[in-house]
């Protein structure tokens, strides 16, 4: 399999004092599901930040495509590396006075000339696109419907819907479950797996339910404290590995996992 | 004292131990508090130092009061016309109205891209710093004053009006536009940014369609406030329209009468601006 996206030794300070991500070396091949883990605050929104540059990273080397994504300098070049990589939300982060469609179609902006996407003209094949990506999410009645009056669960599809529209060869993920509940979670997971396998983009999501971050992924990466501590099978993963990830703490630690598979059954 | 306090405390506690021996505060007090509250006293001083030393000599408060409302009653319970017809008048309204619109227009313009360039989350802070602090300064002199600094090389009239006050609505508006841009969400222009959105598509797609409805209520805002300063302006800077009448009329003829249409008349439109004003905010949110 091929390589798609590489770290080498990357790390990112924000300041003297706040060290996000140490040292942080791992590999995602083309077409995998890697799920990344940690506590909160361990760095994991800052390293996916890092591969689309909305984060600089402070040294090392990021590997996208062959191409070493920390060296672009060029205004153009960046926003070529970033229509190849869609990014969802905890928060989705649509226009919310916008319709649907609108939404949708900001996915393709990174291909347009700045007058032209600025104006808001899209061309027929672009609002086809548009439209066979939300039937297929299942948001054909809501197209026209502005996204301040849907569901947390449509509106995280209407991230994706943004983020395949750019044809992108990975998508990452910033805990995208985080504030929806177990049905609309399982909706949303569900569509991310389908993605991986049909469409053979490369997920890289930011979990933080250990439960479903082992049912559904192909690999786990666990960080604590800006270093990669657990990098492996979701099968392999030990209780040593996971009271590393997340500290000492056993009372929370029984709360999280207990039996992952089952709970994750359930939702 | 004491036994008060242990009595209280003994009807809170229902007779256990004393927690409490004061007032429980609701707010700290803060350095800023404590400005304003050092701020109220000093004008509530200063306005009784002026009630005490007024010079009153001629002047009989309740005739004073009394002449008052007899002239109100001129005004506003007999309404007539004198020097001019009712189509001359609203012509002349027209012209205040549309010295309004002008200006706001200009103000408004103008004001949006200052105010791009002005919201912190769509431009560096130093850039955004100077134009705060460069529109501050205008918005600190009143209206009226830029009209007469502006009459200085243009002459009293309709010009320095116009120059006056636009000056004045491309400061306030910049201000309030830079504001509604500053409440988008960080997370909306991040996640456009990583779809590779350029800053222009950015401020296109995603800054203006979520602020309109508030640059609309600002701007209409602004235009009432314009609305009325254009009847001053008529007045003060000779710029004509109504308020020119109304000046004519209240220092020239003292024809009250002919006020009191000229006032019922400005009342109309400043209803009819309100009434319109809010159809288009509800037309805008929906
Ligand atoms: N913009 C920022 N400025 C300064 N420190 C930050 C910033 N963003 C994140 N951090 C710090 O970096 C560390 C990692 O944060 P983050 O990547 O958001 O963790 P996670 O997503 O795993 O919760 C935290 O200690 C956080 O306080
Ligand atoms: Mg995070």
């Amino acid at each position: 399999m091929k390589t798609l996206l590489q770290f080498k030794n990357v790390s990112k300070h924000y300041d003297k004092k706040t060290v996000a991500l140490s040292d942080v070396s791992f590999s995602v091949n083309e077409g995998e599901l890697v799920s990344i883990i940690g506590p909160s605050g361990a760095g994991k929104s800052t390293l996916l930040r890092c591969i689309n540059r909305l984060i600089d990273a402070t040294s090392g080397e990021i590997i996208f495509e062959d191409k070493d994504v920390l060296q672009i300098k060029n205004k153009s070049k960046m926003r070529a590396l970033r229509t190849k990589i869609g990014m969802i939300f905890q928060n989705y982060n649509l226009v919310e006075r916008l319709s649907v469609f609108e939404n949708v179609l900001h996915g393709r902006l990174g291909y347009k000339s700045a007058l032209v996407g600025a104006l808001g003209f899209y061309s027929e094949e672009e609002k086809q696109q548009a439209i066979k990506i939300l039937q297929s999410l299942g948001l054909d009645e809501q197209i026209y419907k502005r996204c301040d009056q849907l569901s947390g669960g449509q509106k995280q599809r209407v991230g994706i819907a943004r983020a395949l529209i750019q044809e992108p060869r990975v998508l990452l993920a910033d805990e995208p479950i985080a504030s929806l509940d177990p049905s609309s979670s399982k909706v949303i997971m569900d569509q991310l797996k389908k993605i991986c396998s049909t469409l053979g983009i490369t997920v890289l999501v930011n979990l933080h339910q250990l439960d479903v971050a082992l049912n559904y992924s192909d690999r786990v990466i666990g960080i604590s404290k800006g270093r990669v501590v657990y990098d492996g099978d979701p099968a392999s993963l030990t209780d040593d590995h996971i009271q590393q990830i997340y500290g000492s703490d056993r009372e929370a630690l029984n709360l999280v996992v207990r039996e992952p598979k089952e709970v994750a059954q359930k939702i | 004292m004491a036994v008060d306090n242990q009595a209280r405390s003994t009807l809170i506690n229902g007779g256990g131990p004393s927690f409490q021996k004061e007032r429980i505060k609701l707010r700290l007090m803060s350095k800023s508090r404590l400005a304003i509250r050092l701020t109220m006293l000093a004008l509530a001083i200063l306005t009784v130092v002026g009630f005490l030393t007024f010079d009153y000599r001629d002047v009989h408060l309740l005739k004073g009061i009394m002449s008052t409302f007899a002239n109100f009653k001129t005004i506003f319970a007999q309404p007539q016309l004198a020097h001019f017809s009712l189509s001359e008048a609203i012509y002349q309204l027209l012209v205040t109205l549309s010295l309004g619109v002008l200006t706001t227009l200009i103000g408004a313009i103008i004001a949006l891209f200052l105010g791009i360039f002005a919201a912190e989350n769509l431009s560096n802070k130093k850039v955004s710093n100077v134009i705060k602090g460069f529109v501050a300064l205008i918005r600190a002199v009143p209206t009226v004053l830029w009209v007469l600094i502006f009459a200085v090389s243009a002459g009293l009239g309709s010009v320095a009006a116009v120059i006056g006050m636009s000056f004045h609505s491309i400061s306030y508006l910049t201000k309030a536009y830079s504001e509604s841009f500053e409440e988008l969400d960080a997370g909306t222009i991040e996640a456009l940014e990583g779809c590779g959105a350029s800053w222009w598509q950015i401020v296109c797609q995603a800054v203006l369609p979520s602020s309109l409805t508030s640059l609309i209520s600002w701007t209409f805002i602004r235009f009432e406030i314009n609305f009325g300063v254009s009847v001053a302006m008529g007045a003060a800077a000779g710029a004509g329209g109504i308020g020119y009448d109304m000046f004519m009329d209240s220092a020239f003829y003292y024809n009250l009468h002919e006020m009191g249409v000229i006032t019922y008349l400005i009342l109309v439109v400043a209803m009819l601006l309100e009434f319109m004003s809010l159809k288009i905010k509800n037309k805008v949110r929906s």
